[in-house]
This record gives C-alpha cells, structure tokens and sequence, in this order.
C-alpha cells in the first residue's frame, strides 16, 4: 500500500471514530439538557449547533471518503419533497426554537423525484446549519419542478454569498484555514448532485443571492 | 439514547408505553401485549441483537399485520448490510434523532399501514389471491404517495403465483422511470426462478458491483451458483457477504454447508462456531450446526468433537433429531478411536431413533443413517431405508447426486446403481399409466393410480403435483364440492411441507382459490 492511501485510510479510520465520539457526546448534551431545570441556557444551545455542524462535516467526509475508494451509486428511491424537506426542519427543530428563527418549508405534496435520501438529507442539513450561522431570523426551504429538475432551495435572510463563493474560485487558500470555510458543504453537494442521474441528465447546485428573503439562495436540482 | 427516546415518548399521546432492558424482556413484552409500535436498538450489548428480535417476534407471530417495528441503528449503511432477503423493519432511524423526528416518522409509516391494511390482512391469512385483487383495486385509485409502493408489492405478490410475466412487466415499467435497485433486484430472481441461471448472475453481480453493500444480492448470486451446481462460487459469494455482515445466522449456516461440501474445513469449522454462537439469540438455531461441527472435528479430533456432542446434547435434550445425529457422529468416532464395543452400542441407540423419527427425519440425515448402517455391516437395514428413499425423491437430481456418492464411499455403487433403475422405472410406469388415463378422459381410474402410489411414495413431490392437477381438473369439469376441495387443499399443503418450490404450488393454490371462491359464492345466493 503505498504512503498515500495508507494515510487516507487512517484519515478515514480516524474520522469515523470521531463520529462515534461525537454521538456520544451529543446523546450526553441532550441528556444534560433535559435534566436541567433551565435547559434555554445559551450553552447549550450553542453546544448542540457547533456539535451537530461537527457531526455534519464528520459525515460529509465520511461519504465523500466512500465515494472515493470505491465505485458505488446513489441507492435511488421515490420520495416526497416535502417529506423530504420537512424531515430537515425536524432535525433542527431545537436551534429554530431556541434562536427564535422562523423556518418555512414550502412545496406541494404531490411533487416527488427519484433520489438517494439518505445523501440528499444529508447534503440540505449541511446547507440549513450553514444558513443557521448566516441568517438574521428567516429560512425558507422550497420545493419546486423546474423543466425535466426537481429544484429544491434553501434560502436565509443573511447578508448572502461571497462573490468567490458563487463564482467558485474561492477554494481554501493557506490564509482561509481556521475561518469557518473550508469549502467542504458546497463541493460535497455539488458532488452528491452529480452522483444523481437519469439518462443523460445529471444533478448540479446554484448559488446565488436572489432569495426572497433578501440574503442568500442555495439551488438543488435534481433530474 | 434510550433515556432521550423515553423522554420523547413519555411526550407523545400513546395509551400504553412498555420498556425492556434486553431482548428477552422485549420478547416477553410483545407475547403479553400486543404493541402497534416497536422501537428497537439493533446494538443493545450482549444478547439478542434488534435483528433477532424481530425474527422471533415475526417467527411467533408476536407482530399484528398492522404493527410498524422501527429499528434504529448507529449508522445510515447498515440498513443495507443488515438486510435480510426475509425479515425487514418497517423503517431505519439512524441516531441521533429528535422527538419531532420520531414522531413524523411513527405517522407516516401509520398512514402507509392502514392504507396497506387490506393487503397485509390477507396476506397474514395466507390468502395471496384476495391480496393480489385488493392491491389490484387500491392502484386504479392513482394515490401518487402509495403508487410506487403498491407496484414493487405487487411484483412480488405475481411472483408469489408463478405468474412472472406480469411481474416483469412491472419491474421494466418501474426501472423505465428511474433505476430503483429492489426492481432489477426483482428481475434477476424472476431470471433465477425461472432457471435463466446465466441472466440471473449477470443481474445479481451487476447489483453488487453498483451497490457494494446490498446483501439480498450476494444472497440471489450464492443461490444461483448453487443452482448451477457451482458449489465453490457459491461458497466464495457467502464468504465475501458474511465479511460485510457476520451477524446473519442463516447466511453462516449456508456457508458452513458450502465449505463443508467443498471440502473446505477451517471455512466451514470457523462458520459453523460462528452459527452456534449467534444461535445462542436466535430463533434460527439449530442441531445440524453442532453436528456439522462435531464431524468436521470427528476426523482429526476427537476429543473434541464428543464435547461438541455433550454441548448438543445438553442444549436440544430430548429432541429425537438431535439424538440421532449425535448418535450417528458418536459411532463413527469411537470407530476411530478403537473402541467398537461403544461404536456398537452407539449405532444401536441410532437405529431405534432412526425407526421412531421415519420419515419425520430429515432426508440428509436418513442418508447419513444409511450410510452409518452399510459401515457398520447391516446392509439389509440399509438397503430396505434405501429403497423407501430413492422411492420418494428419485426426481431430486441434487439428491439423488448425494445418494450415489454414499453408495460409491461404502463400495454398494453397483447394487446401488440396479436398485435405481429399477425403482425409476417404476415410477415412470405409473406416471404414464395415470396421464393415459386421464388423457383418455378416464379421470377416475387416474387419479386411483395416482391415489396408489402416493400411498406407497407419499414423499414424491411428482407424485404429489400430478395428483393436484388431475384432482383440479376434475373440480373445474365436475362437480364442485367441499370435500373434494379440502382434499385438494391436503395434497397442496403437503406438496409445500416435503419442500415443493412455492412458484410451483402457489398457481395450484391460486386455481384452488378461485374455484372454491365459486362454490362460496354460488352457495350463498
């Protein structure tokens, strides 16, 4: 095995340890916080948001590791959009409570599509805890048909995308570590989407700032 | 987690909520109460794991059609490594999850139930056509939510009756909208049952290349080499899905028998342990594990395969089938060690089992009592136990493979060979002699030879078949009645005790049903 995948493994080994780790560790703040009379403390809720991103990015790595060592497809499923988007809302219930943000989940319930739920959820929880930090007060998670797409959008109220981001020129650059954006959320679900594909159609993301809310607009389209 | 699950629960409006520590006061829990829902670990430590108990609660039916059983699991892959071919949860909930989650989550898989409730019902009565003619009404009502749903049921309820040509239709229309992987899963067994081996290993390994994690189809793959008589791949397809879930007790008992015919010991003594170790939580345990074991050892070591006796015998005591194998196992080992007098004294205690069990034994371990007998010099008892065998699976190809070899390892192949023929001539004889008959329309004095020899062969599965056909051919062209139904109705459940493949019973069944349905029906206007 050459030096290279021996540490790729041991990277993936040791990411996947984390992840147990950090289960534990999140199963124990939730327990704490029900034992405490005044479980609003904003400890809290700060240590559920900054565990449930570790536990995000822990997983996207993960998957993408998987993607990477071995050939696999997206296990597709039909499922309902608003199913879908609603599932997201659901998991972040608490820090939608406890900061007082309004979340809308708009679709109708007759739209469905043909994808890997699993990877999708995870993929939109990204982007949500990545709008969490952003937004003032508002998220809406829609989801629409587009042509022959079905294009799921998160939205926020924030001040919106970076120039770099959207053009996609914004890597990680040696200056960037440590700031919060390593770049890992939107390859991960430009790489999900790709992974989707019907005939000839294949899924891609958009960034942009045209939210209806003002800040910025995250696209999925999924073919 | 279980303390966060208990705080969610205790939350929702639920009128009677029941918690067990371990998997044994989870069985107990479901055979006192009836429970809607099931929330389960998979991981709870030592003892049963969350698998296991909802094999044995489906085993004994501890679960009403209506029941959701969500089993909840660390990560999101294993619900595929964790598939069985039989035996799946209704949902997966990978941790951690909230209160709101679980509750979505209960509420959706409800609504699928009631909505489903028709066709499970049926389902659980054993009635596959009232099942099919309700999935069959419920997809004209173009509810989107359930279509998909209906049509994989659906597929698999035509598969059920034999009736593949509709089976097919549904999976090509599924697969022509996107590729669902439980719909090329489908074609690929309707390639198998339909002895399309070539076509059914080209899906099978074109599903485990895409999906390096989908169980059911390294299980489809080892049956079809199996199939082909390809014992090796077959082994080698086990051992490569055993790697990824070791956990299955059924799919470790397979392996142990592959290895095991292959010659293949360290494979099949390392499987064999491993069954008896899951076996210990499981509904699927069995005798044949240790006997297989106790063998494997019996030729190099035989100290230790009398321990795995005494650990047998203590385990399944006073279970006559245990008895006999490790009564068989016993004279063979202390062969080896010399001592004839217990040999002797072993083989004598497993031939009045053997004479107590007849044909309630299995045919394997018939054979290995025929086999025990011809070693130990007593050909008459041998031969007679012989010919009552060959009599009642003489169309067993696979079988009759297994006899031939016991008849060339005792030196009886030229006998062996004589006493074949002539018995397979017989049974042509009669085959031919009861569809002349019925050919002739002489429907009685046909199904009279065919009465006969189910009386002297009462295991051939032939026997049984034809029986069926000309009983229903006579149902649809005569009289219809209730007693000529039930009689029927006795040979089909037979037919499906001795082991008949179900696509070749259920579209007897299904004829059955239709014309009994008549008489119902006619009766009561």
């Amino acid at each position: 095995m050459s030096q290279n995948a021996k540490f790729s493994q041991i990277l993936a080994s040791s990411v996947h340890d984390l992840k147990n780790s950090l289960q534990t560790v999140r199963s124990l703040i939730r327990t704490l916080a029900l034992e405490q009379a005044n479980s609003e403390k904003p400890e809290f809720q700060i240590l559920d948001f900054e565990t449930a991103r570790m536990n995000s990015c822990v997983m996207q790595l993960l998957i993408l590791y998987r993607l990477d060592a071995s050939h696999f497809k997206p296990l597709l499923e039909e499922c309902r959009v608003l199913d879908m988007l609603e599932e997201v809302g659901y998991q972040q219930s608490l820090q939608i409570q406890l900061r007082q943000i309004s979340l809308a989940v708009e679709c109708s319930d007759d739209l469905f599509c043909f994808c890997d739920d699993t990877l999708i959820n995870t993929v939109l929880v990204s982007v949500v805890n990545n709008a969490l930090r952003y937004c003032r007060q508002a998220i809406r998670l829609s989801g629409r048909q587009q042509g022959d797409y079905v294009c799921l959008c998160i939205e926020d109220d924030g001040p919106g995308f970076s120039y770099g981001i959207m053009a996609g020129t914004q890597g990680v650059k040696s200056g960037e570590l440590g700031k919060g954006n390593t770049g890992l959320g939107l390859h991960f679900a430009s790489t999900i989407a790709e992974l989707h594909s019907q005939g000839q159609r294949n899924g891609f993301i958009t960034l942009d700032n045209d939210s209806t809310l003002g800040g910025a607009r995250f696209s999925l389209f999924l073919p | 987690m279980r303390k966060a699950i208990r705080e969610m629960i205790y939350g929702f409006d639920m009128k009677l909520i029941t918690e067990a520590a371990n998997g044994s006061s989870a069985i107990a829990a479901m055979r006192k109460d009836s429970f809607d829902i099931v929330l389960c670990d998979y991981n709870l430590g030592s003892g049963k794991n969350g698998q296991q108990i909802l094999e044995e609660a489906r085993f004994r039916k501890l679960l009403p059609f209506y029941a959701v059983f969500i089993m909840v699991t660390a990560e999101q892959t294993q619900s595929m490594v964790l598939g069985a071919m039989d035996n799946k949860p209704d949902e997966y909930m990978t941790k951690p999850f909230n209160a709101e989650q679980l509750l979505n989550r209960i509420k959706r898989n409800i609504s699928r139930k009631e909505y489903l409730g028709d066709i499970e019902k049926a389902l659980d009565s054993g009635n596959i056509s009232l099942a099919i003619a309700h999935c069959d009404k419920k997809l004209l009502e173009n509810n989107r939510l359930m279509h998909t749903h209906l049509l994989k049921l659906r597929a698999q309820l035509a598969i059920k009756i034999g009736d593949f040509k509709n089976a097919k239709a549904i999976y090509q229309a599924v697969l022509e909208q996107s590729e669902l992987n439980w719909a090329t899963l489908g074609l690929g067994i309707i390639a198998y049952l339909q002895d399309d081996f070539s076509e059914a290993e080209a899906i099978f390994r074109k599903l485990i290349d895409d999906y390096p994690m989908m169980l059911e189809a390294f299980d489809w793959l080892a049956k079809t080499h199996e199939a082909q008589g390809d014992f090796a791949g077959a082994q080698n397809t086990l051992n490569e899905a055993t790697a990824l879930s070791p956990q299955a007790i059924l799919r470790q008992q397979k392996l142990a028998t592959m290895a095991n015919m292959n010659g293949e010991l360290s494979i099949a003594e390392k499987a064999y342990k491993t069954a008896i170790d899951l076996g210990k939580n499981s509904v699927h345990h069995s005798s044949g594990d240790f006997a297989g074991l106790a063998k494997i050892y019996s030729k190099t070591d035989a100290k230790s395969a009398l321990k795995t006796l005494k650990d047998m015998r203590s385990l399944y005591f006073g279970n006559p089938e245990a008895e006999l194998r490790a009564a068989l196992l016993e004279t063979e080992v202390f062969h080896q060690l010399a001592d004839e007098e217990s040999s002797v004294q072993a083989y004598q205690t497993a031939q009045k089992l053997s004479l107590e069990l007849g044909n309630k034994a299995p045919t394997d371990l018939r054979l290995e009592m025929i086999k025990t007998s011809y070693l130990k010099g007593d050909d008459k008892a041998a031969n007679k136990q012989l010919e009552q065998l060959i009599k009642n699976h003489a169309d067993d190809d696979h079988f009759m493979e297994d006899v031939r070899k016991v008849l060339n390892e005792t030196g009886n192949a030229q006998q062996g060979e004589k006493l074949i023929a002539r018995i397979k001539k017989e049974l042509v004889d009669i085959n031919n002699k009861g569809v002349d008959l019925f050919k002739q329309g002489n429907i009685t004095e046909a199904t009279q030879v065919f009465q006969r020899a189910a009386t002297t062969m009462p295991e051939n599965k032939t026997i049984m078949i034809n029986m069926v056909k000309i009983l229903l051919h006579d149902l649809k062209t005569n009289e219809v009645n209730k007693e000529k139904i039930q009689r029927i109705q006795t040979f089909i459940n037979k037919a499906s005790q001795f082991g008949v493949k179900k696509e070749k019973i259920e579209h007897l069944q299904a004829q059955l049903n239709n014309l009994s349905h008549k008489i119902n029906s006619t009766a009561s206007q």
